[in-house]
C-alpha cells in the first residue's frame, strides 16, 4: 500500500471515530443553545428544535442585569493574568527544564505540592495578607498571583521543554548566547503549541474565577466580575433553564473565541513539523 | 383603616428621622451586604437613595450577593476584619455569630427606643432575643401553606383542600392525584412536591401537629425520636415509601428540584417565597392553610434579619440604616417584590402587601398562619446538625433503611454535634 | 533528551532573573497555603474567635468522622477509575487529532466545548440523562429489554460521576497531549517507517515515549483533580440541606470548615488530601524513571 493510501485510510478511520465522539461531546452544549432559544414555557421540552424560537432570553437577561461592565471587568483581567502567567510560568518553566542546580528537584516537588493544597482553609490567611498590602477592594489580588509562577503553568511547560533536544541550547551557548537569549531566542518560539494551550487554560481560569472576585471586590455591577453576576442571576431564577442557558452562553462565548484563536498555533505547529 | 395606619406610621418614621437629622454630624460611610437576586439590588437602590436623602451625611454602599456567596464572603470579610457595618442574618445561623461575638449588642438601643418594636410581630421578635438581649432583628417572616394546582384537581376530580383539611384528607388526595397519566408504567404526576430533608417546609410541621418537638438546644437533645414524633415520621414514610405520592429528589432532579413549579406535582408545601416563583405558571394554582394533625395545625415559622458587626467604626449611623430597613417605608417596598412577609403588623394589613397586582391570590393566609405557627429552632450548631439529621433522613427516604433506624441514627448524630457546641 | 545545561559562573544571575517570580510565588504559596494549612491542623479555629492549641486532635477525631470516612472511600474509589480513563481516552482522541486535515480545528473545538460548559447549566441535561423513569440512558436500555437502572441510587452513582467527570475532562487531555504531540519531530516517524515499523510499532516505539513527559503531567495532574473532585458530582447528589448523596473529600473540607465553624478539622482533612496526592505523584515519578526519562 502505498504511504498516501494509508494515510487516506486513517485519516478517514479518525475522522469517522472523531465525528461520532464528538456528538456526545457537543450535544449538551448545542441542547444549551437550543434552550436559550426556547420559550420559557417549552423549558421542559425534550424536543431539540425550539417549538418557538426566541431571541427574548438574551434580551431580558440585559435588562435585568446590564452585563456589559462585568464582561468587560472579566476580559481585562483575564487578559492580564493570562499575560503574566504565560511570562513568568514559562520563565520557571525553563529553568527547570533546561538547568541544573543544586536542589532543583526539591524545589520543583514543593511547587507541585502548593497544586494539591485545597485553598479552601487558606481562604483567611491569604484575605488578611491581601489587606495588609492594601489591596483589598481592588482588581489586583484578581490579577497579581499570575504575575508570580504557579505550578500548573510551570509544570506544563516545563514537561513540554523536555521534549525540545538540548543540543540547540548548547550549540547556542557555544556561540555565546546567554540563558536569557536561550530562553528567549530559542525556548519560546518552538513551544508555541504549549504556550498555546496553556494560554486557553490560564484565560479560562482566570475567567471563571468566581471566589477571589467574591471576596475581594465590592459585589456590586460596576467592579465585579461575570461569575459573581451569574451565581446571582442563578439565585433567583433557578427554575428558568431558558434565561439561565442565555446567560451561561454569553459568559462561556469568550473562552471559546479563545480557544479557536490559540488553536490557530496548534496547527501551524504541524506544518513546522518538528525542529528542521 | 389599614391604609390610615400606613400613612401614620410613614408619619411618624418621617419624623423620627428628621429629628434625628439634626444630630447627625460628620460624613460616614456604611456597607451593608444582603442575601437575594437582581430583585434586591432594583429595590435597595431606591431604598439607599431614599435613606441617604433623609440622613444627610450618610454614604450608603449595599451589596447583594446569591445565599452561598453570601455565607461564603462574609465569613471572610469579618474574618479577615474587614466586616460590613450592616448585614443579613437569618435566624437559623444567628447563634452561630452571635455567639461567636461577631455581632454588636443592640439592646442599649432597644432600650433607648421602647416604641420601636412595637408594631413588630412578637413571634419574629422572639428567634433574636437572647439571654442577654437583642443582637439582631428580624427584618421579614416566612410561613409555610399548602399550594395547589386547580387544574390536576379538576382533571382528578378531586375537591380543593379546605381550611378543615387533616393529614389525612392530604393523604388520601395526594394519593388519587398520583398517576401515570401515559400508561408506560412509571408514575408521571405525583400529588405532593414536599422536601424532606431540611425540616422547615414540611416535617416540622407535621411532627408539630403531632404533638411532637424537634430539638431543645439549650440542653443539647435532638428531640425527633419521641413516640409523638415516631408516629409522625411513620404518616410521612407513608405518603413517601408506601403511596409513592410525594416524589424523590432523585425524581424530581430532571424537573429543576421544585416539581410543583415544573407541573408535575398537584400540591406543594412552601413559604411565601415561592409565590414568585409560581406567578408565571401557565396552570392555576391556590393556597390553603397547612391540615391539622392528631394533636393541632401547625406551621414554621422563620424571619430573615439584620445584624450590626461589634467592629463597625459607626455603631449608632448603623443603628439608623438597621431601623430604617425593618421600618414602614422599606417594609412596604419590600413587600412589593413578594418574596416575604414583613414583619409591620400594619404594613400585613395594608395594600402594599395583600394587593399583589402579579399575584392575586389570599396572602392574608400566610398572616394568620402565625396564630399556630411554631417558631423553627434556633441554636448554635444549627447547621451542622441540620446536616447530620438530613444525612439520616436521606437514607430512609432512598429506602436504604428503615424510617425508625435512620431516627436512630439522626438523634445519636445529632447529639453529638449539639454536645460538641455547647 | 533528558540532559540539562549546568549555569556557568556569569548566568547565575540570569537563572535567578528567569526564576524570580516563581521562588516568590512559592515563598507566598508554601508560607501562605502549605504551611498554613499543616499549623491551622494542630489548633482549633472557627474563623471568629482566637485560635486555640489542638495538638493531634483533628487528627485523632478524623476516623470518627462519618462524612470524613464516607468521603475518603468515595474519592478513593472515583479515583482510581477516574485517573485511568480520562488519561486514556484523553490520548487516545489527542492521537487521532494529531492529523493535517481540512476541519480538524472544527471537531478540536467540539471536543472542547465540555470543559467550558457550567456544571450547573449542564446539570439538568445530565439528570435528564440519568432519570429513573424517562431518562435517555433508560430508555435505551429497556428498548434492549434490559432493566432500568437507578443512574443516580446509591450503588451506581460512583460510575455515573465518573462518566460525566470524564466527560467534562476529555478536551483537557486533549489539547495537553496534542501540544505533546508537536512535538515529536517528523523524521522520527519517517525513520520508522523506512525500518518497516506498523503503526502500532510507531506509536509503542516513537509516539509513547515522546510523550512520557505530557502524561506524566496529565496522570499528576488528573489525579489532583479526581481527588479535588466536586463541582459535577455536587450538581448530580445535592440534596437540599446543601449535603451530597456521594460526598467527596473537597466537599467534606469546604463544609466542616467554612459551614461548620470547624478549620482546625478541615486543616487535618486537606493534610490528609494533600499527603495522599503526593504520595500518588511520587509513584508517578518512579514509574517515569523506569521507562528512563528524568522525572
Amino acid at each position: 500500500m502505498s504511504r498516501r493510501a494509508e494515510e487516506v485510510r486513517g485519516n478517514v478511520i479518525a475522522v469517522t471515530l472523531l465525528l461520532a465522539g464528538g456528538i456526545i461531546m457537543v450535544a449538551p452544549f448545542i441542547w444549551m443553545v437550543s434552550t436559550s432559544l426556547k420559550l420559557p414555557a417549552d423549558q421542559y421540552s425534550r424536543s431539540l428544535i425550539p417549538p418557538i424560537f426566541t431571541l427574548a432570553n438574551y434580551h431580558d437577561i440585559w435588562t435585568i442585569m446590564p452585563l456589559h461592565t462585568m464582561l468587560w471587568n472579566s476580559l481585562k483581567i483575564a487578559l492580564i493574568a493570562t499575560f503574566g502567567q504565560l511570562l513568568t510560568c514559562s520563565m520557571g518553566a525553563f529553568i527547570f527544564a533546561v538547568t541544573r542546580f543544586r536542589g532543583r528537584d526539591a524545589l520543583f516537588f514543593l511547587l507541585l505540592i502548593t497544586l494539591m493544597v485545597p485553598q479552601q482553609i487558606t481562604t483567611i490567611p491569604q484575605f488578611i495578607l491581601f489587606k495588609w498590602l492594601g489591596l483589598y477592594g481592588t482588581q489586583v489580588p484578581m490579577y497579581l498571583p499570575s504575575f508570580l509562577g504557579g505550578a500548573f503553568g510551570t509544570f506544563l511547560l516545563r514537561q513540554y521543554f523536555k521534549t525540545i533536544p538540548i543540543e540547540l541550547a548548547e550549540a547556542a551557548r557555544i556561540d555565546g548566547a546567554s540563558l536569557l537569549t536561550i530562553y528567549w531566542r530559542i525556548y519560546l518560539p518552538l513551544a508555541k503549541p504549549a504556550l498555546a494551550a496553556f494560554a486557553i487554560f490560564a484565560f479560562m481560569f482566570s475567567w471563571n474565577d468566581l471566589f477571589t472576585a467574591l471576596i475581594y471586590l465590592p459585589s456590586d455591577m460596576q467592579t465585579t466580575t461575570l461569575p459573581v453576576g451569574l451565581a446571582l442571576l442563578q439565585q433567583q431564577y433557578a427554575g428558568k433553564w431558558t434565561l439561565m442557558m442565555a446567560a451561561v452562553l454569553i459568559s462561556v462565548a469568550p473562552i471559546i473565541v479563545a480557544f479557536l484563536i490559540a488553536q490557530k498555533q496548534f496547527i501551524e505547529g504541524i506544518s513546522m513539523s518538528g525542529f528542521k | 383603616m389599614a391604609d390610615w395606619l400606613g400613612r401614620v406610621s410613614r408619619g411618624i418614621a418621617f419624623a423620627s428621622s428628621v429629628l434625628w437629622c439634626s444630630t447627625a454630624l460628620a460624613d460616614t460611610e456604611l456597607r451593608m451586604t444582603l442575601f437575594g437576586g437582581p430583585v434586591d439590588i432594583a429595590v435597595w437602590q431606591k431604598l439607599s437613595a431614599d435613606f441617604e436623602k433623609t440622613h444627610p451625611g450618610i454614604k450608603l454602599k449595599v451589596e447583594v450577593n446569591d445565599w452561598d456567596s453570601y455565607w461564603e464572603k462574609l465569613r471572610v470579610l469579618v474574618a479577615g476584619g474587614t466586616a460590613p457595618d450592616v448585614f443579613a442574618m437569618d435566624a437559623s445561623n444567628y447563634p452561630d455569630w452571635q455567639a461567636r461575638g461577631a455581632l454588636l449588642k443592640l439592646q442599649p438601643f432597644v432600650d433607648a427606643e421602647p416604641d420601636l418594636l412595637k408594631g413588630v410581630f412578637p413571634i419574629s421578635l422572639e428567634a433574636y432575643k437572647t439571654p442577654d438581649g437583642y443582637y439582631g432583628l428580624p427584618r421579614d417572616i416566612q410561613t409555610i401553606a399548602l399550594f395547589y394546582n386547580k387544574d390536576m384537581f379538576d382533571a382528578a376530580g378531586v375537591a380543593y383542600p379546605t381550611d378543615n383539611w387533616t393529614w389525612d384528607d392530604l393523604r388520601a388526595a395526594a394519593k388519587q392525584l398520583t398517576k401515570d397519566k401515559n400508561g408506560d408504567g412509571t408514575i408521571d404526576q405525583w400529588g405532593l412536591f414536599a422536601e424532606l430533608i431540611d425540616m422547615e417546609v414540611f416535617w416540622s410541621s407535621v411532627l408539630w401537629s403531632y404533638g411532637a418537638e424537634i430539638v431543645d438546644g439549650k440542653n443539647g437533645k435532638t428531640l425527633i425520636g419521641s413516640a409523638e414524633a415516631m408516629k409522625a415520621w411513620n404518616f410521612i414514610a407513608g405518603m413517601v415509601l408506601d403511596d409513592k405520592s410525594i416524589p424523590t429528589s432523585e425524581q424530581l432532579r430532571q424537573f429543576g428540584l421544585d416539581g410543583f413549579q415544573a407541573g408535575v406535582t398537584a400540591m406543594s408545601v412552601t413559604g411565601h417565597w415561592s409565590v414568585p416563583d409560581y406567578t408565571p405558571a401557565t396552570f392555576k394554582w391556590g393556597v390553603a392553610p397547612m391540615p391539622k394533625g392528631p394533636v393541632e395545625r401547625a406551621t414554621s415559622i422563620n424571619s430573615a434579619g439584620f445584624t450590626i458587626s461589634s467592629t463597625t467604626q459607626h455603631p449608632k449611623e448603623a443603628w439608623e440604616l438597621l431601623k430604617f430597613a425593618i421600618g414602614p417605608h422599606a417594609q412596604e417596598e419590600l413587600a412589593q417584590v413578594g418574596y416575604a412577609i414583613p414583619i409591620q403588623e400594619v404594613i400585613t394589613a395594608s395594600p402594599a402587601y395583600l394587593v399583589q397586582e402579579k399575584a392575586p391570590i389570599d396572602h392574608k393566609l400566610f398572616v394568620d398562619a402565625l396564630a399556630y405557627a411554631h417558631l423553627k429552632p434556633v441554636f448554635k450548631g444549627y447547621e451542622e446538625w441540620a446536616s447530620a439529621v438530613g444525612d439520616a433522613l436521606h437514607r430512609a427516604w432512598s429506602g436504604e433503611i428503615p424510617i425508625a433506624d435512620a431516627i436512630n441514627e439522626a438523634v445519636a448524630a445529632g447529639d453529638d454535634v449539639l454536645a460538641n457546641n455547647r | 533528551m533528558s540532559s540539562t545545561l549546568k549555569p556557568l559562573r556569569g548566568e547565575r544571575a540570569g537563572l535567578l532573573l528567569l526564576l524570580a517570580p516563581t521562588l516568590l510565588g512559592l515563598a507566598i504559596g508554601v508560607f501562605g497555603s502549605v504551611l498554613a494549612t499543616l499549623a491551622l491542623s494542630f489548633f482549633d479555629w472557627d474563623m471568629l474567635t482566637p485560635i486555640k492549641w489542638a495538638g493531634a486532635t483533628n487528627y485523632t477525631s478524623l476516623p470518627h468522622d462519618r462524612m470524613f470516612s464516607v468521603a475518603l472511600v468515595n474519592t478513593t474509589l472515583f479515583s482510581l477509575i477516574y485517573v485511568p480513563l480520562t488519561l486514556a481516552i484523553g490520548f487516545a482522541v489527542a492521537c487521532l487529532m494529531n492529523r493535517h486535515i481540512r476541519g480538524i480545528s472544527l471537531l478540536r473545538a467540539l471536543f472542547f466545548l465540555p470543559v467550558v460548559s457550567s456544571p450547573t447549566a449542564v446539570g439538568l441535561l445530565w439528570s435528564w440523562i440519568f432519570a429513573q423513569d424517562q431518562g435517555v440512558l433508560n430508555s435505551f436500555i429497556t428498548a434492549f429489554g434490559g432493566n432500568p437502572v437507578n443512574w443516580l441510587g446509591p450503588k451506581v452513582i460512583l460510575y455515573s460521576v465518573v462518566i460525566v467527570n470524564v466527560w467534562g475532562a476529555i478536551g483537557e487531555g486533549m489539547i495537553v497531549f496534542l501540544a505533546g504531540l508537536q512535538a515529536i519531530p517528523r523524521e522520527l516517524y519517517e525513520a520508522a517507517r523506512v525500518d518497516g515499523a506498523t503503526a502500532w510499532q510507531r506509536l509503542v516505539h516513537v509516539t509513547l515515549p515522546a510523550m512520557v513527559p505530557s502524561l506524566f503531567f496529565q496522570g499528576v495532574l488528573s489525579t489532583i483533580h479526581a481527588f479535588q473532585a466536586f463541582d459535577y458530582i455536587y450538581m448530580l447528589t445535592r440534596l437540599s440541606n446543601g449535603n451530597s448523596t456521594f460526598p467527596t473529600l473537597v466537599f467534606s473540607v469546604y463544609r466542616t470548615g467554612f459551614r461548620f465553624f470547624r478549620m482546625g478539622d478541615a486543616a487535618a482533612q486537606a493534610v490528609v488530601l494533600t499527603v495522599i496526592i503526593a504520595l500518588f505523584t511520587l509513584f508517578y515519578i518512579r514509574i517515569q524513571k523506569k521507562f528512563g526519562a528524568e522525572a
